[in-house]
């Protein structure tokens, strides 16, 4: 009879030992029986991997980036999921709401890199990120309207703009700027045919000065230095006519069809600048995947993805609150920030630890994520340990040997986590 | 220390919802009041709103002669003590009673000595470091008194602190009570549907209905708990008061003078002339019906009852008799439907139910009498009836007839 009991425990349980020892202690055993072999598997090197793995730069990197993320990643998130799960508490669709910043974990990770590495296009038209940047960016430092132009006329660049000689007669004086380089598509939409006044043979007459800006070049053949028809002038640029000590004298701002017109001028040699700020190039957008960046990039795709997650945790736990307790500490004198600080976040705390754990063991094994989102090209600067694991075993040649070494120090990180979630959860049930 | 006063208070919520309504209350400084009601007449909601925790959306609410309406909780100087006590399971008791003085930033030595104070005023110096998880429901409600008595506020707020202790914890912590009030002097105001907590705490008992139908106010009565006893200002607070409740019956009125008789179901009973000069306008309902009422405690079998010169007497036939010991409790049956009062009326209007359907033949009385006669049912006996005590109502209003 008991012999039968005992037969009956052991068929309920072998399919499970069978599981857990195939896929899980039988591939942990081999990892670390493999980690003190060479790259093929065959010669015993003993602790050899163990001290080769740390003289490459890659793996030095990866575990500096591992380390940022360990400290950066758990904390931002939990404080993002803690700021959205206290105010969403106040929010009519709240589940709503919730629902939708944990949409992101419903996406797999590597999908998610991807869509973050789209939107980190460093081109604003392109990033969505830096799309949005450039709406602020655009307002303070506008772009000029003759972005990326090079003169077709005789003028030179210097420091603050570019510099144009003219001559000032008894009869007054004309000057042509003609400007190439400019898209077809960037002419402004006030923009006019071109003003022919600088050709006219009637003089300007005295003490004045006429001149046209405009775009030097139509669709078909053209003439460079020549105001031709199809070709438009340039509208709302700034002409400072300038003497030999720098000084300005006066300013023009060309009409629709590129020409301005100064008055008042002592006849004699002149200079006149088109300032610096008319060539200013359009925002580029910030690298986002440059090498220095890339890790704190991909964290702040992590707290996107992740930062639902801890919403709802906290969520969750904040509910299960007592609301009288908060009442109480209010009546007591405390106000919003006090009740939070001094009440709630302390009855949060078990769930805090909860859900900083769980991100600090997802930080150490970060893979997929930096595979979608950096480039290959930044893969060596975004490196992690997991990352550098599986690059090391499985691309390349393969160093199976030092790819279980690398595992089984990833291995040797995570436990204490691990030991300290299993110890904190056998206390909070002893004390239930 | 200060008075609240309530002008018109009342509450809407926002989805239309009226929980409270002309709510018009003068606590006196030092005075202890009882709000008492049955579940969802808003006495919670009132106590709530004088705390700051529910925003007042009618009326003013004055504390100290300034009017509180706007002022966040923290700045009412009021402390409150909640049902299950809300102590802060992460902070010891020492830390449970002086959050509130950090908080205001009291010197150190003077929280010391006024929690110090508190702990041996309230028994509780043993526990200072403990953590309310390891306290007993009765200590944890100390502990909650404590952490509103070291604020030393203008007032206690209590919302039904006694109800999560058992039945004798609750009756010493009831006599705790006044002896702490009495010693502290502090202007109360405490929640409670329980009657009796309500009748042997409060100076003044104030009684809340809750809003049903056509009578749209929430207070019934306020007054000190004899008066709400022997003259409850309407068929609510008549039937709300008193354990077990008053018989009320549908009678008519007949004879006139100092010659009145109520008549019901073949049962004539001849009013005290105490009673009619108590309530002078029953002359007006001279043959017409009124709501009689006598509680179970004006009657006694006629064997030992004392005569008192006003004496009537009616024969019932026992149904039920319930022995407590002190008393006893005889249950009989009078042949006449039970009284409908506006507030039954209104409950049915609510519940969409027919008004016939509690039509009954028959309803129940109960009378209190001496457990030294012994009765058995189906016993017929003669019970004495004190009608200088009787009560009457109007039946159109259900206001107390005077």
């Amino acid at each position: 009879m008991k012999r039968g009991k005992w037969l009956l425990a052991a068929a309920f349980l072998a399919p499970a030992i069978v599981v857990l020892v195939g896929l899980v202690v039988w591939p942990a055993l081999r990892t670390i029986f493999d980690s003190f072999y060479g790259p093929a598997g065959k010669e015993f090197v003993g602790l050899d991997n163990y001290r080769d793995m740390f003289r490459f730069e890659r793996m030095r990197i990866a575990i500096r980036n591992s380390f940022i993320w360990v400290i950066a990643f758990p904390f931002f998130v939990t404080i993002t999921g803690l700021i959205l799960a206290v105010l969403s508490e106040r929010v009519r669709w709240r589940t709503a709401f919730r629902l939708m910043l944990f949409m992101p974990a419903a996406i797999a990770i590597l999908s998610s890199g991807i869509i973050w590495r789209i939107m980190y296009e460093a081109n604003p038209e392109r990033g969505a990120v830096n799309a949005l940047l450039n709406i602020p960016a655009s307002m303070f430092s506008p772009p000029g309207d003759l972005a990326g132009a090079t003169p077709s006329t005789d003028a030179a660049f210097d420091r603050d703009g570019l510099i144009v000689s003219l001559d000032v007669g008894r009869d007054g004086g004309t000057v042509l700027v003609g400007m190439i380089g400019i898209r077809e598509d960037e002419i402004p939409e006030s923009a006019v045919q071109a003003s022919s006044i600088a050709d006219s043979p009637e003089p300007p007459g005295a003490g004045t000065l006429v001149g046209v800006v405009w775009r030097d070049a139509r669709p078909g053949e053209n003439e460079r230095g020549v105001v031709e028809a199809g070709e438009f002038g340039i509208p709302d640029v700034v002409v400072r006519l300038i003497d030999a000590q720098d000084q300005e004298l006066a300013t023009g701002v060309t009409e629709p069809d590129g020409s301005f017109r100064i008055t008042g001028i002592e006849p004699g040699a002149y200079r006149a600048r088109i300032p610096a700020s008319e060539f200013r190039e359009p925002w580029g957008g910030i690298t986002w995947l440059a090498p220095e960046l890339a890790t704190m990039s991909a964290i702040i795709a992590g707290i996107w993805i992740w930062g639902g997650f801890a919403l709802l945790v906290i969520a969750s736990g904040l509910a299960s609150i007592p609301r009288e307790l908060q009442e109480a500490a209010r009546v007591d004198g405390a106000n919003e920030w006090q009740v939070f600080r001094r009440v709630t976040v302390p009855l949060l705390a078990p769930v805090l630890g909860v859900v900083f754990v769980t991100l600090t063991i997802n930080a150490l094994k970060m893979f997929d994520l930096i595979i979608g989102i950096a480039p290959g090209s930044v893969q060596d600067e975004a490196n992690v340990i997991a990352l550098e694991m599986w690059r090391t075993a499985f691309t390349g040649l393969g160093n199976r040997g030092l790819g279980s070494a690398i595992a089984v120090f990833l291995f040797l990180l995570i436990l204490p986590v691990m030991i300290f979630n299993i110890r904190r959860f056998r206390i909070e049930e002893e004390r239930r | 220390m200060a008075g609240i006063r309530l002008e018109g208070v009342g509450k809407v919520y926002p989805d239309g919802r009226r929980a409270v309504a002309e709510v018009d209350l003068d606590i006196k400084d030092g005075e202890f009041l009882v709000l008492v009601g049955p579940s969802g007449c808003g006495k919670s909601t009132v106590l709530r709103m004088i705390a700051g925790l529910e925003e007042i959306t009618e009326g003013k609410l004055i504390i100290d002669g300034q009017v509180m309406n706007d002022v966040a909780p923290k700045d009412r100087d009021v402390a409150m003590v909640f049902q299950n006590y809300a102590l802060y399971p992460h902070m010891s008791v020492f830390e449970n009673m002086a959050f509130g003085l950090k908080l205001r930033k009291m010197p150190k030595d003077e929280i010391q000595r006024r929690v110090d104070a508190a702990a041996d005023l309230l028994e509780i110096e043993d526990y200072l470091d403990r953590k309310p998880r390891a306290l007993s429901g009765g200590q944890r409600q100390r502990v909650a008194m404590g952490r509103a008595i070291v604020r030393e506020p203008k007032a206690f707020l209590m919302d039904e602190p006694l109800s999560n202790l058992d039945a004798k914890l609750r009756v010493v912590m009831r006599t705790e009570l006044t002896l702490l009030h009495e010693r502290l002097g502090t202007t109360t105001v405490y929640v409670t549907h329980d009657q009796v907590e309500a009748m042997t705490l409060g100076q003044r008992v104030a009684v809340l209905k809750p809003l049903t139908g056509r009578r749209r106010e929430t207070l019934q009565q306020v007054a000190p708990p004899a008066e709400l006893f022997n003259e409850p200002a309407n068929l609510f607070v008549a039937g709300f008061i008193g354990s077990p409740a008053m018989n009320l019956v549908t009678a008519v009125v007949e004879g006139s003078g100092t010659d009145v008789d109520v008549v019901f179901g073949g049962i004539r009973l001849r009013v005290d002339p105490r009673a009619l000069q108590r309530a002078p306008g029953l002359s007006e309902f001279a043959g017409k019906e009124v709501i009689a009422g006598i509680r179970p405690g004006d009657f006694e079998h006629s064997r030992i009852a004392r005569d008192n010169g006003a004496r009537s007497t009616m024969e019932v036939e026992i149904e039920v008799v319930e022995v407590l010991g002190s008393e006893s409790y005889v249950h009989f049956p009078v042949p006449v439907p039970p009284v409908i009062t506006p507030d039954i009326e209104d409950l049915l209007a609510d519940t969409g139910e027919d008004k016939e359907t509690l039509l009954d033949e028959q309803s129940m009385f109960t009378a209190r009498i001496s457990p030294d006669v012994s009765v058995e049912p189906p016993e017929r006996v003669t019970l004495v009836v004190d009608t200088a005590r009787m009560h009457f109502f109007d039946p159109s209003t259900g206001d107390r007839i005077r």
